[in-house]
């Protein structure tokens, strides 16, 4: 063992989980991490978010706050209240008290987008990063990154618009920024998968949508930022609180559980809906109430067409990964 | 109240612990970047030690009273100036209706400066914090840096009698040109995501802060090649520091973006994509808000959770000391 090991405990795996890994992370900081492999498996963000609620119902002494993720979840702690070795100890409690996720349903908002792609404010934040950051940047080849995406995933740009619409997109659990969810694709045979880039943006615009690794983000408000951009969504943050939506908090998503589906709309639309939000505030937002049944869910990810689409593009984007240039 | 004259480069309503429990929603603590000198000054002035102060980054600033009160200036030494007379720091001051508090720039040592008012700043809690969250634009004083014109209410004074308290100079923190951060290794560390050379390299180089530093994240040297124990982030991404996106250890994280690492403190990112290999421990992170951008150096050392927890204690027992404050 080196002095630098920081898995300080494990529960091995069982027919219903994968093993889970607790590692320290600061003073106050433990890393909940479910298995040693980087995967994209919603399976365990559904896992992670019964834990998590559990665990919030005990009302842990000394526990502040925990920020879940798609494999992993964080608890901030203080630890002149609660030691790592209690909270992990309140932690397996909570992991042995929930069985396998089959029998779950997951409270899931569809919240339909309207998104321009390719529209002339993310075209900018990529001609700044050139501009400011990374000249020779090989993902943003021809002024933007949509080339790049599709070389990634060895597919065309339309295919890669079309998936982006195709599937419903999964909120595994706010972060980042204020009120930004982070959205996988339901339908594997959709998940794209994309470097993030190397150095990071300085700006990014309000509404834009990215992917990095196979993750999807609405930016809230202009920041900097990593993911590729291809497209521009409505306002899913406000500030001032004006809008009826926004009247209790300035956050559209919950913090996590939410579904999103994109449609295409031209830019000029677009931007009139962000004056109905921001400015007249009577845009309509789509918002259905809903749920994920996680049988179903299963069920359809188990289909012959499902497998064997999802199977077709993992080895396109084998050979995509191969040639597209790295960051 | 007080009236901001000059507003210099940053001046910023914060306290202390900033805004907690609010991670999973992608809303970073904020809070002074030096907890310390604004806890001393406080305390100084009979406040609660985490009570709201003015924090002033660079310098360049200059203040004007309205009102009798008493103040106390802690942190860099930026030779503030009341009326154009030189004041001491660390020491109770009192102030009457129309004196000008002036600061000039940063000088050798340090780089924040704090203003405490016996009673506090009247600014709304918002969340249960009057901190600014500068990159969020929310809290403090309308969620914004001052600007001049401001108008700043003050809170009430409970005590009398408070010019010429001081901190004992023995409990005076030390300022330096090169900080020694403590450093707690993980969540992501030897063996399976950095090399134990990379870990070494990280714990025995000094480090220069480089001028892209902010409340957000203060962006460090490169590391070398051989720090990485991955060829790839696997489903997270094609470069090592990639990693299926997780909570960030913040504030403390030092945060690896290509190769770049980055202090990630008050304002920065709950949640993201790059892994996470350390985490400076609570008891220093006020020497980053000390940490000259483009001129100083930072050094980690390798430290225990034990020893983090047992510094936690230390620092309160100090604030609580019999013969912290002289009158």
């Amino acid at each position: 063992m080196n002095q630098y090991e920081v898995i300080l405990d494990t529960m091995p795996a069982t027919n219903d989980r994968t093993e889970i890994l607790f590692r320290q992370a600061g003073d106050g900081f433990l890393q909940v991490e479910y298995g040693h492999e980087q995967r994209v498996e919603l399976l365990d963000s559904f896992r992670v978010l019964a834990v998590d609620s559990k665990i919030k119902q005990q009302q842990i002494s000394g526990l502040i706050e925990t920020v879940p993720s798609l494999r992993a979840n964080l608890f901030h702690f203080d630890p002149l209240l609660i030691s790592m070795q209690e909270l992990i100890a309140e932690i397996k409690k909570a992991e042995e008290s929930i069985r396998g996720v089959e029998d779950m349903v997951i409270d899931s908002r569809i919240i339909t987008l309207p998104i321009a792609f390719e529209d002339s404010q993310t075209k900018k934040a990529v001609e700044l990063y050139l501009k400011q950051v990374r000249p020779d940047a090989p993902n943003c080849e021809g002024g933007y990154n949509l080339e790049y995406m599709a070389e990634c995933n060895g597919c065309s740009v339309a295919e890669i618009k079309q998936m982006l619409l195709d599937t419903y997109w999964y909120n595994s659990g706010c972060g980042f920024w204020p009120g930004g969810g982070f959205f996988w694709p339901m339908d594997p045979r959709c998940k794209m998968i994309v470097p993030k880039y190397n150095p990071p943006r300085i700006w990014t615009p309000e509404g834009a949508v990215g992917i990095g690794g196979a993750c999807l983000f609405t930016y809230t408000t202009a920041t900097g930022g990593g993911y590729q951009l291809f497209g521009r969504t409505i306002p899913t943050f406000q500030q001032a609180m004006k809008h009826p939506q926004f009247k209790d908090k300035p956050f559209l998503y919950h913090p996590s559980g939410d579904r999103l589906k994109f449609v295409e709309v031209t830019e000029a639309e677009l931007d009139a809906i962000y004056e109905h939000v921001h400015e007249k505030t009577d845009y309509q937002y789509d918002i259905v109430e809903s749920k994920i049944i996680v049988k179903e869910y299963l069920e359809f990810l188990a289909r012959p067409e499902v497998k064997q689409g999802a199977a077709e593009f993992a080895k396109r984007q084998e050979q995509g990964a191969i040639t597209a240039p790295r960051l | 109240m007080l009236k901001i004259m000059k507003a210099g480069i940053e001046v910023l309503v914060e306290d202390w612990p900033g805004r907690l429990g609010y991670m999973g929603l992608g809303m970073a603590a904020a809070g002074a970047m030096d907890h310390l000198a604004l806890q001393l000054g406080n305390l100084v002035l009979k406040n609660a030690p985490g009570e709201a102060g003015l924090e002033i980054a660079g310098g360049y600033c200059q203040l004007e009273f309205a009102e009798a009160t008493t103040i106390a200036v802690c942190g860099a030494d930026m030779s503030a100036k009341l009326n154009g007379q030189s004041i001491p720091l660390w020491e109770a001051i009192a102030i009457n209706p129309g004196d000008q508090l002036s600061f000039d720039h940063f000088g050798q040592y340090g780089f924040r400066s704090y203003v405490c008012i016996a009673g506090g700043i009247d600014v709304p809690v918002y969340l249960g914090s009057k901190s600014t969250c500068l990159f969020g634009s929310y809290g403090g004083f309308q969620g914004r840096k001052l600007q001049p014109g401001d108008e700043i209410a003050l809170g009430t004074a409970t005590a009398n009698g408070l010019a010429g308290r001081r901190i004992n100079p023995k409990y005076l923190p030390e300022y330096t040109n090169q900080w020694e951060l403590r450093a707690i290794p993980g969540p992501n560390s030897a063996p399976d995501y950095v090399t134990v050379a990379g870990m070494d390299y990280l714990f025995s180089t000094p480090m220069k802060i480089s001028h892209n530093a902010n409340r957000a994240a203060y962006r460090l040297a490169e590391v070398p090649a051989y720090f990485w124990a991955r060829k790839d982030g696997g489903k997270g991404g094609s470069h090592p520091s990639n990693i299926v996106d997780h909570g960030y250890n913040m504030r403390g994280a030092v945060n690896v973006t290509g190769n770049t690492p980055s202090l990630l403190i008050a304002d920065g990112p709950t949640l993201g994509g790059f892994v996470c290999v350390a985490n400076v421990i609570q008891a220093d992170l006020w020497k980053i808000g000390q940490g000259i951008p483009s001129r100083d150096k930072i050094k980690f050392r390798l430290t225990t959770v034990e020893e983090a927890v047992a510094a936690r204690r230390d620092s309160l027992a100090m604030l609580a000391a019999a013969d912290l404050i002289i009158n």
